[in-house]
């Protein structure tokens, strides 16, 4: 076990955040360690002097800490099975392997670090020019070049977790928790806002974290404000990845629930409020990736925060206020500072050298200083990219030598504060925060207010006015504008490229002599050149990357930083796994009221869209043939239904459906047929009429929710005058069809109120009655199977109770359950096509055999013209009953009809029969080959070649209806 | 030949007791008060739907307007869920008792298209209660769930858990309190969504107790 060295692990700070009475063990590369709650992984390693954490993507080279952020690119390792963890960032959890990425045989002796010999081979772009030919070689370098991707390793065996979602609807969105965002936060929930405090690091407090005594009083005072509003919610270790139309903001929350679970939040803010601080830009010169070089907010991170003292003798490039104040952080810590070379004195660094971490330094003035610490303060990136995203374009500015924002651009929805926006003193910051809050805070309320009185679900209009209006607010008036004061922009020396060349992009191991040579190459834009030379391109997304890059190029092209601009910022902001973008899957699954009893019974699921149905209890063929010979009950609740009301119901039948209705009487069903206005075939089914305006439509299973809307679609947009009322009940009822030569018995058994004599109740017929007790209960005299059929619709929170009643009263009739597959055999069987099986997208009525229900003599139905038209063109495929010659061969459905080389048609349904044990098919053929007692050539899928016979009619059984009539 | 016995699409909690003709949970969450949240299943109350012309006498006669929703002095909640739409929630078996009321309303309002029909068996139904109910519709719903947006007698349809579901806004003893119905066949998928999304604030099941509304 590694313990704490004790000349690294400094003694208790003011504002460390480890918790010493809470140690934690793991391990690193196989060795164990030992750091504190509160350490990140690498502070961890660091205070046991691990000064190497990471080798860099293409030349293996030994990588350190950086910036101890998040944004450190030479801190990713493996934990667990979890690739690309930002090691500066995560925190330490007792148990976990933490593992150094793409390494062999070791991250101190990394064989690959043999990619360094070929540097002059691997430049930027390499891979356009390299590794091209011979061509057929390719498998062979891709398999070289992908041992070499510097990526961590994912076990298929990884358990997959489901991440939630959340949606959030905050007045007022703020992105970044330092003084600023803090500041603004309170005030604007001050003002009656409520408050979406968004901040990436563990906690709140930005830069004042790793400040002074008179930083962390300011961060004291202002969390607890923070903390003392009820209106604010405080996310920490959480980003704002995107900002999208309508202020829609992607957030990801990495922590919650005490755990490392990724989560994404779906906000919707009224107005958002940028305030992302700065992030501090490396210096460009040779040697400036060993292990050891550092920017200042990284060892005042490391000292101040995690109590590590960073080196031993250090060299300092210092260009601004916060490169003072680590040098004065790092002589507290005990560190030597040999040298600070100011930069605003004309101080520079001219190269670092070591090989597996810094051992001396060059300054400007060619004095070589040796050390193990080069800390260096040159300046800042803006990062912008969620002002880019709301269309602001910042401006370069030479006298501070970084971007701003231009606030003309942005729209009024979006303010920004913070260091972002310009300098100053803590003071002057918070009031510049604390302005833009209650700004922020008085256009959310008038959003809301026009939001409230848009929303009829809202109260009344006048209740609206005062909504999120604060104690500061004059009463009955909206708020007048904030005045927002101004903030300073500090002078700041333009330090981007040393005199050496060394890295710009670490992640991607880019360096200035790349990119000078792609401008060379005629990659001149910063665009190109990061294109070329993948620079920014890496997991860093050009957070420390961006600006030095575009100075390289500016230099290199002869133009200035302003005149080259940027590359464009793109969300995600930093990056967010697949499986928090997915999300928990919705899928909606549908159930009938009987699905215990096909539980309990052992049916087979069928999934059929949404629902769950039962395809079989056992051998499908048996159970059909119980339905022929006895009587099966198949549960039919998904059939679609609709219940119609209304004088002119007559009216929208012949509308919608091919055949007329306007003498429908009370108590008798039709069978329909609706085809679009293209004369396709829709949808078929059966209406009855209840009452003098009360009629129930039922529809297939898969087209309900189609068959509703376009009712509700010609009845609202074409005939609004017509009063119909149109309700979808197929849930509200539950729907069995009692199947067989025994089913009036059965019935009859159950049944009271009606006479079911075939005399009083005949085929296409319905009545209403009690069944089982349930009274309100319709009984369809209709089927699907050709057998003697009663189809039941009973108010479903009855459906299971009935079930089991005939169940129980037909035990000695031998009924039994029949499932789907048992039903598409029996209807099969006795010839019934089935929308969307037997037709398709292009089957118009007149092929699917339903010349005896076109009534083209009505005066107008959805799909007459076509029809009509097709009528006259002549009928060139039709529907037909086939039956191969061979009785044991069942063709696969969609098998092809062919006439020599031509295709003639498909099978469209077939089966074995168990009735008349053999197959039988229903397929759409050529007209010319419809005639009965055709042979056609069927071509099964494996290429032979069967053939088969038209037959009369479609049923292949009971054609003349005898059985289903009785 | 049994007693018919309703039931939800939802299987009850255990222990499973009959009330009103419907077999519902007996079951008493552990906790109490505004900051509990229980989830019970309301499938039994009675829910009757009207259409009548948006701007007619009837719709006067109701008083309620869409998107909102009130109780009459029967204490039935007559729901404004769309244009010209209107849903009844009241007790157990009310639904024909609602007949007289809704046939002398219709004629005093001659010439306009009324018609009424029973949706109790046809909706799945349920009352999310307590103050951290918001929350958890936030991570199954879109919808801004502040006071001034869905205040108490809001009532809209929207996309809860990817399942096409009517809202109302229904607070109980001033604590915050949603009724969520879908058409029945989804009802067990809504609640155990529900269930799902409420683990992480310690949610409970609460039997229903009528008349529940």
């Amino acid at each position: 076990m590694s313990e704490p060295t004790s000349a690294l692990r400094l003694p208790p700070q003011p504002g460390e955040v480890i918790n010493r009475g809470e140690p934690l063990e793991f391990t690193w590369n196989g060795h164990p360690v030992r750091g504190y709650a509160g350490d990140t992984i690498v502070s961890a390693l660091a205070a046991t002097g691990e000064r190497v954490f990471s080798r860099s993507m293409k030349y293996h080279r030994p990588r350190g800490l950086l910036s101890a952020s998040f944004h450190d690119p030479g801190c990713m390792v493996q934990v667990g099975d979890e690739p690309n963890v930002r090691g500066a960032h995560r925190l330490v959890a007792g148990g976990i392997a933490v593992t150094s990425q793409n390494t062999w045989p070791s991250l101190r002796l990394d064989a690959k670090a043999v990619n360094r010999l070929a540097g002059r081979f691997l430049t930027a772009g390499f891979y356009y020019k390299t590794f091209m030919r011979p061509r057929f070689a390719w498998p062979a370098y891709e398999s070289v070049l992908r041992r070499f991707v510097n990526a961590g390793t994912v076990s298929p065996g990884t358990a997959h977790t489901r991440a939630e979602k959340r949606h959030a609807h905050p007045d007022v969105l703020i992105a970044g928790g330092g003084p600023a965002g803090m500041a603004a936060a309170i005030s604007a929930a001050r003002a009656g806002a409520s408050v979406l405090l968004v901040e990436e690091e563990h906690a709140l407090g930005g830069h004042l974290r790793w400040g002074s005594e008179a930083d962390l009083a300011v961060l004291a005072e202002l969390a607890g404000l923070v903390a003392a509003e009820p209106g604010i919610e405080v996310l920490t270790d959480a980003v704002a990845l995107g900002r999208y139309d309508g202020n829609s903001v992607a957030i990801l929350e990495r922590r919650h629930g005490g755990a490392e679970a990724e989560r994404l939040i779906r906000a919707r803010a009224k107005t958002m409020v940028v305030a992302p601080g700065l992030i501090e830009r490396p210096y460009v010169f040779a040697g400036n990736d060993l292990p050891g070089v550092m920017l200042s907010t990284a060892v005042r991170r490391l000292i101040n925060l995690y109590a590590v003292k960073p080196g031993q003798r250090a060299v300092v490039l210092t260009a601004n206020p916060d490169g003072d104040a680590a040098v004065a952080d790092l002589k507290r810590a005990g560190v030597e500072v040999v040298r600070v070379e100011d930069a605003r004195l004309g101080g520079d660094i001219v190269a670092a050298t070591g090989r597996t971490g810094v051992r001396a330094v060059q300054v400007a003035d060619g004095t070589r200083i040796a050390c193990d610490l080069l800390v260096t303060a040159v300046g800042w990136t803006a990062p912008t990219s969620l002002l880019n995203a709301a269309g602001d374009r910042p401006v370069y500015s030479p006298q501070a030598a970084r971007y701003f924002p231009d606030a003309a651009r942005l729209p009024e929805n979006v303010l920004v504060t913070g260091g972002i926006a310009g300098d100053g003193s803590v003071e002057e910051l918070t009031a510049h925060a604390a302005a833009v809050g209650a700004e922020a805070a008085r256009r959310a309320a008038r959003t809301a207010a026009a939001w409230i009185a848009a929303t009829p679900t809202a109260t009344a209009p006048e209740a609206a006015t005062t909504a999120a209006v604060g104690p500061d607010a004059e009463a009955g008036h909206e708020e007048s504008v904030r005045h927002i004061p101004e903030l300073p922009v500090d002078a700041h020396p333009a330090l981007f490229a040393g005199r050496t060349n060394g890295f710009v992009d670490f992640s991607e191991d880019v360096s200035a002599k790349d990119l000078r040579a792609a401008v060379a190459e005629g990659f001149r834009g910063a665009e190109l050149a990061k294109r070329f030379t993948t620079a920014t391109m890496g997991p860093l997304q050009g957070k420390l990357e961006t600006v030095n890059t575009v100075a390289v190029v500016a230099a290199a092209t002869g133009a200035t930083i302003a005149e080259t601009g940027t590359t464009t910022w793109r969300p995600p902001y930093v990056p967010i796994t697949l499986g928090a973008l997915a999300g928990r899957a919705f899928e909606p699954v549908r159930y009938s009221p009987m699905q215990p009893w096909h539980d309990a019974h052992g049916a087979v699921p069928l999934v059929a869209g949404a629902w769950i149905r039962p395809d079989r209890y056992g051998d499908a063929a048996a159970e059909a043939a119980n339905v022929r010979e006895h009587v099966g009950i198949i549960d039919v609740t998904p059939i679609g239904k609709l219940d119609l009301r209304g004088p002119d119901v007559p009216k929208l039948l012949n509308l919608l459906y091919v055949n007329k209705w306007s003498k429908l009487e009370i108590g008798r069903v039709r069978y329909g047929v609706m085809c679009a206005e293209d004369g396709v075939v829709l949808d078929d089914g059966v209406t009855g009429r209840l009452g003098e305006e009360h009629y129930l439509m039922s529809t297939t299973s898969s087209g309900a929710a189609t068959i509703w809307e376009w009712v509700e679609n010609w009845l609202q947009t074409e005939h609004p005058d017509w009063r119909v009322h149109v309700t979808p009940v197929t849930t509200g009822y539950a729907s069995m069809n009692v199947a067989g030569p025994q089913a009036r018995r059965l019935i009859e058994r159950v049944t009271k109120d009606v006479d079911l004599s075939n005399e009083a109740f005949p085929y296409m017929h319905v009545r209403t009655g009690t069944i089982a007790g349930v009274s309100d209960s319709v009984l369809w005299r209709i089927g699907f199977t050709g057998e003697l059929s009663y189809e039941i619709h009973v108010p479903a929170g009855y459906g299971l109770h009935v079930w089991e009643t005939l169940m129980a009263a037909g035990a000695d009739l031998g009924v039994a359950a029949f499932g789907v597959e048992a039903q598409r055999i029996l209807r099969l069987e006795k010839g019934h096509f089935i929308v969307g099986q037997d037709t398709d997208g292009l089957t118009k009525a007149f092929s699917a055999g339903l010349d005896w229900a076109i009534k083209l003599d009505k005066d107008d139905f959805a799909g007459k013209p076509e029809l009509a038209w097709q009528l006259a063109q002549g009928i060139t495929t039709k529907l037909v009953g086939l039956q191969p010659v061979d009785s044991s061969v069942v063709p696969e459905e969609a098998s092809l009809i062919v006439d020599g080389d031509t295709i003639a048609g498909r099978i469209t349904s077939s089966r074995m029969s168990p009735t008349l044990r053999r197959s039988i098919c229903l397929a759409q053929v050529e007209a010319r080959l419809a005639e009965p007692g055709t042979m056609v050539t069927v071509r099964l899928p494996s290429g032979g070649l069967i053939q088969a016979r038209v037959t009369p009619q479609h049923a292949h059984v009971d054609p003349d209806g005898g059985r289903m009539r009785a | 030949m049994p007693e018919p016995v309703a039931r939800s699409p939802v299987a009850p909690a255990p222990p499973v007791v009959v009330k009103a003709g419907w077999e519902v949970s007996g079951r008493r969450a552990d906790a109490t008060g505004a900051s509990a949240l229980t989830l019970t299943d309301c499938t039994p109350l009675t829910k009757v739907q009207l259409r009548a012309p948006v701007d007619g006498e009837f719709a006067a006669s109701l008083g309620v307007p869409f998107g909102r929703a009130a109780r009459d002095p029967d204490g039935t909640l007559v729901v404004g869920s769309g244009p010209g739409e209107w849903l009844l929630l009241a007790a157990p078996g009310q639904a024909g008792g609602l007949e007289p009321m809704l046939e002398e309303a219709a004629d005093q309002a001659p010439g306009e298209s009324v018609t009424w029909v029973d949706l109790t068996h046809g909706r799945a139904l349920f009352r999310l209660y307590g103050s951290p109910a918001a929350r958890v519709l936030a991570k199954v719903c879109g919808i801004d769930w502040s006071d001034g947006i869905t205040p108490d007698g809001a009532a809209f349809r929207a996309s809860v858990a990817a399942l096409a579901t009517d809202v109302i806004r229904d607070d109980v003893g001033g604590a915050p309190s949603y009724l969520l119905h879908c058409e029945r066949s989804s009802g067990r998928y809504l609640f155990d969504a529900l269930l799902a999304a409420g683990a992480e604030f310690a949610i409970e099941i609460d039997g229903f107790d009528p008349p529940g509304i």
